[in-house]
C-alpha cells in the first residue's frame, strides 16, 4: 500500500485533520483577540519586570482586540513594533497622542507629535529606548495593550493607566481633517 | 407528538452548531491566509498611476515574502499609511535603510535625505498627486504589510521589479 492508502485507511487521520482545522482559529484568537506574552528588558521598571538582576521575568496579558480601533489613552502601556527594528516587539506607556507637544525627558527641546503618530517613553528613563530616541511613532505600529500581569502571583492584577508627567506634555488636538476618507 | 418535535429539533440544533463551527474554521483560515499568505483586493486612487487604475484595480499581494527577504528598490508595496491608522495604501519602494535618497525629484533643486535603520522610502508613480514619503517621511518597515505581485482585473499582468541596476561607470559614459 502507498502512503495515501495507508493514510486513508488509518483510524488516526480523520481526527487529526478535523484537530489540525482548529489551528486557524486558536493562531486567529492569538492574534486578534487575547494572548499572554513574556516581557524582556528593563525599560518598563518598576512597573514590569522590577527584578533588577533580570533573573525572573514578567509574564503579562495582551488585549491585541482593543488595539484594532487605533484608539488609545495616554498613559497605557502598550506593544508596539520598534520602528528601528521590526521583527522587535516592544513595550512602552503612551505619553502623548496627536497634536500634542512633548518636551524630550533631556534638555529643552520641544517636539510636536503629528497626526496619526504618538510619543512613547519607558517608565525607566535610563534603560529606555524610546521616543526620547526615534521620534513620534506612527499610531498603526501598535499591535495590542497590555492589560494584566499574569505572573509572578505576587504582582497579578491589572497594569495602570496613569504615569504620565503632565509638566513635560503640552496637550493639544487635531480636528478630523475634510479628506480623511480618502487616502492615497 | 412532542417527542418527535423535541428530536427534530435537536437534530436541528447539531446541524445549526456544526455549520457554524465548520464556517469559524473557514472564517478563521481564509483570515490567517490573507494576513500571512496571499490576498486579493481592491485598489483605488491615483497615486499609482499609470501603473494602477485611478477607479480601481484587483490586485494580487503576498505577504509570504515578507518572512524570507526584504523589500528592494522597485517593488511595489502595501503599507499602512502613518497619517492614518488602518488604512492600506500601495507605493512604490524607492529607497531601502542606510540608503540617500533624493527628497523630491519633482523639484529644482535637489535635497538629500538618508533613510534610517529600519525605515523605507515609500513614493508614488504619479508623483504629482501622491502622498507619500514626501508628506510623512520614511515609513517604518512595521508597517508593511505586503508585496504587491500581479494586478488581476482589468488586465492580468504580473508586475515584476521594473528597475535594473546599472554600475556607476556604465550611468556616467
Amino acid at each position: 500500500m502507498g502512503i495515501f492508502g495507508r493514510l486513508r485507511a488509518s483510524p488516526y487521520t480523520i481526527p487529526t485533520l478535523k484537530a489540525l482545522s482548529w489551528v486557524p482559529v486558536v493562531l486567529f484568537v492569538l492574534e486578534n483577540g487575547v494572548s499572554p506574552s513574556k516581557v524582556e528588558g528593563r525599560s518598563m521598571q518598576p512597573t514590569l519586570n522590577p527584578d533588577s538582576n533580570q533573573m525572573k521575568r514578567d509574564i503579562v496579558l495582551l488585549n491585541k482586540w482593543s488595539a484594532t480601533s487605533h484608539s488609545f489613552q495616554r498613559g497605557q502601556v502598550v506593544v508596539l513594533t520598534s520602528p528601528t527594528n521590526p521583527k522587535r516587539q516592544i513595550t512602552k506607556r503612551i505619553i502623548a497622542l496627536q497634536g500634542d507637544t512633548v518636551k524630550l525627558r533631556q534638555g529643552t527641546e520641544k517636539v510636536y507629535v503629528p497626526k496619526g503618530h504618538c510619543w512613547v517613553e519607558g517608565d525607566e528613563g535610563f534603560h529606555s529606548n524610546d521616543s526620547n530616541l526615534f521620534g513620534p511613532v506612527p499610531i498603526s505600529l501598535i499591535s495590542s495593550i497590555v492589560t494584566h500581569v499574569i505572573w509572578p502571583p505576587s504582582r497579578f492584577g491589572p497594569v495602570e493607566v496613569n504615569g504620565i508627567e503632565s509638566k513635560r506634555v503640552t496637550l493639544g488636538f487635531i480636528p478630523p481633517d475634510s479628506d480623511d476618507d480618502y487616502c492615497w | 407528538m412532542s417527542q418527535r418535535f423535541n428530536s427534530r429539533f435537536l437534530r436541528f440544533g447539531k446541524y445549526a452548531v456544526h455549520a457554524a463551527s465548520i464556517t469559524v474554521r473557514f472564517m478563521c483560515f481564509a483570515h490567517m491566509y490573507n494576513r500571512h499568505v496571499a490576498e486579493i483586493s481592491l485598489c483605488m486612487g491615483p497615486s499609482m498611476l499609470p501603473t494602477f487604475n485611478m477607479t480601481g484595480d484587483i490586485i494580487l499581494a503576498d505577504h509570504i515574502s515578507g518572512y524570507f527577504s526584504e523589500p528592494e528598490i522597485g517593488d511595489v508595496v502595501v503599507c499602512i499609511s502613518p497619517h492614518a491608522p488602518g488604512r492600506a495604501v500601495l507605493k512604490r519602494v524607492v529607497g531601502t535603510p542606510r540608503d540617500s535618497v533624493c527628497f523630491d525629484v519633482t523639484e529644482k533643486e535637489r535635497k538629500y535625505v538618508n533613510v534610517p535603520d529600519g525605515h523605507l522610502w515609500l513614493s508614488g508613480d504619479n508623483m504629482s498627486n501622491s502622498n507619500d514619503s514626501r508628506t510623512y517621511g520614511p515609513v517604518p518597515m512595521g508597517l508593511l504589510r505586503g508585496r504587491v505581485v500581479a494586478r488581476l482585473w482589468p488586465e492580468f499582468q504580473i508586475l515584476r521589479n521594473p528597475l535594473k541596476q546599472v554600475s556607476l561607470t556604465e550611468y556616467f559614459k
